[in-house]
Order: structure tokens, then sequence, then C-alpha cells
């Protein structure tokens, strides 16, 4: 859409000409305001308060623009502390697409902070969850990855949970993978991607 | 020989689709994501069938779907898979453009009829 003559323009709105403090208390402050792109603002330069975990996620459950919440989730994930970290666990739960996705890319990178929370996400009831936790392992530089990974396709009864995390122990897997591996198999004799991926992960990691 | 994009961040899925579409005669071309997917369009044109995951980093396949859809190119079907089995999802995965919702895991007798199906060589089962 053209802008009009004399209408603010994108340029306008460039933080460097924004006129409010940047103060902690302000900037918690216009979280909460009505226009989006002053909430964007404040989420973004949020990142460097650590203190303001809590209001960020809070915020996380109430936001209504796509664009603010993506920059939540992104300043959540500079901040790294204990509330950050739930607060984007939290995200996994969501209905969009979009964000939870954001959401997990943003996990991965935060091994030592995401590990602490693994064990409890891998036992999630819901299993698009189990999923979701698995997608975040996917480049978690993390020392118990593989273990995380050979405990879901040892345990979990859900035949995508495993699937997911089979994709994944056929490209980090070890030899200390093979007795999961065949034991899935044995758990799962009819679903043809069980037995052609983990057939695969056998021959990768040289043990078939 | 009909052309299908394979679109999924995980090798071992899209290796075990290039195995069941080229045992049935197609050609399979893979992108690692959406955003490789419209790459690839780019490349090497418009594809017979796109065969779409949800979730994968950098473009997921709503977003894919949504910018195939807004291309000006024949509108070949495509048909999104995923793990996840809410009528929300597959509600999401229709309005974003896919003909057809897919719950994994996938087997070679349930997605052959329905590619065939939406490729007009037979009915979709």
């Amino acid at each position: 859409m053209a802008l009009k003559r004399g209408q603010p323009t994108p340029a306008d709105h460039s933080p460097g000409e924004r006129q409010e403090p940047r103060d902690l208390e302000t900037l918690l402050q216009t979280l909460l305001d009505g226009d989006p792109m002053k909430r964007r603002w404040a989420a973004r330069d949020l990142a460097d308060h650590p203190t303001a975990a809590v209001a960020l996620a809070t915020q996380l459950q109430h936001e209504t623009d796509t664009t603010v919440l993506q920059i939540i989730i992104s300043s959540l994930g500079c901040i790294a502390n204990d509330v950050a970290v739930r607060g984007l666990i939290d995200c996994l739960y969501l209905e969009q697409a979009l964000l939870r996705n954001t959401a997990i890319e943003v996990l991965k990178e935060l091994p030592e902070p995401v590990a602490p929370h693994m064990g409890q996400l891998l036992q999630d009831p819901d299993p698009d969850v189990r999923i979701f936790a698995v997608n975040v392992l996917e480049s978690l530089r993390h020392s118990n990855v593989e273990e995380w990974l050979i405990g879901v396709i040892l345990k979990d009864d859900h035949v995508n949970v495993c699937a997911t995390a089979l994709d994944l122990l056929s490209e980090v897997g070890s030899p200390r993978a093979r007795e999961a591996l065949q034991a899935l198999k044995q758990r799962f004799p009819e679903e043809p991607y069980i037995q052609f991926a983990a057939e695969l992960a056998l021959k990768r990691i040289g043990v078939e | 020989m009909k052309r299908i994009l394979v679109i999924d961040d995980a090798a071992t899925v899209r290796l075990y689709h290039r195995e069941i579409l080229e045992q049935a005669g197609f050609a399979v071309t893979e992108a690692i994501n959406g955003l490789e997917a419209l790459e690839k369009l780019e490349a090497d044109g418009p594809f017979d069938l796109y065969l779409v995951d949800i979730n994968m980093p950098k473009l997921d396949g709503y977003g894919f779907l949504k910018a195939l859809r807004e291309k000006d190119i024949p509108q070949a079907p495509a048909i999104m898979i995923s793990t996840e089995s809410s009528p929300r999802d597959r509600e999401a995965a229709l309005v974003a453009g896919a003909n057809l919702y897919i719950i994994k895991p996938i087997r070679p007798e349930q997605l052959l009829p329905q590619v065939r199906g939406l490729l007009g060589e037979g009915h979709p089962s």
C-alpha cells in the first residue's frame, strides 16, 4: 500500500528516534502499551534485563501480535535464566506452529539451561510436546543427547515420538544405541517407517 | 515422469519417501525446509506434487504452502504430513493450501493411492 504524503513512514518508527526512556520500569510499562510497535521495542530492549523474564513470560500468555510474540521469545532466549527457559518451554504447548518453531529454535541454542527440564519434557503426557522436546535435542550440544534419545526409543509407547527420536539417533547415534535400536524394531514390527529408519541407523553406526 | 518435491528436515524421512515414490515411478527432488523448497521451485520450475512436513526450521510447512499458493504458477497439489493429529492442525494445513493432510507414520499403501489420486492417475483411497 502506498504511503500518503506526510503520513508517518516506517523510518519514523526506527528505534534510534524513540523518545521513551529505556529504563527497566518504563520498558515494563511499554510492554503493555496498546501500540504493538511500542511493545515490540520494549520486548526487544528487555532482553538486556534478566529480571524482566517474569514480565516477558507473562506477556507471552496475553500478547496477540505475532511479531511481538516472536521478539519476546527471542528476548527470553537472550536472558536464558530459569524463568526465561520455563517461558520458552510453555511455548511448546502453543497452537501456533510459527511460535512453537521459533521457541524450539531458541531452546536448541540453550543446552545447559534446557538440560534440567528435558527429562520432564520427554515424559509429558502430550505426545506432541514429547516430539517437540526431541526436536529441541536436534542441535542441542549437550553430552546427554544420545542417552535421552535412547531412553525415548526404549520406553516411549507412541510411534511418532519414537520415529522422531530415531531420525535424530540415526544422525548422532553411536554403537551404544545398538541394542535400543534393535529393541525398537521388535516393539513396532508392523511399522514400515520404524523398520526402515532403524535399519538405516544400525547401518550408519556400523553394527548391522 | 511426474516430479514430486519432498520437503522435510529429517534426512531419514526424505529418504523413506524417496524410496517409496521412486519405486512407484515418480521422480523425486528433496528440500530440507520450506526456504530451500522455494529455491528449488525457482531453480527447477514447478513440480507436479509437493509432500510437505509441518515443523521445519527457517520456513515451516504452513509458510511454504502460503508462499507456493501466492506464486503465479499452476496450482499443483500438496500433501501435508505431520505427527500432529488435532483437528486444528488439519484445518490450519487446509487453510494454508494443502489438498490433503496425512498423519505419520506413513505407510506406502496409504501414501501411494493418495499421490496417484491427486495426480489424476487414479482415485484417492
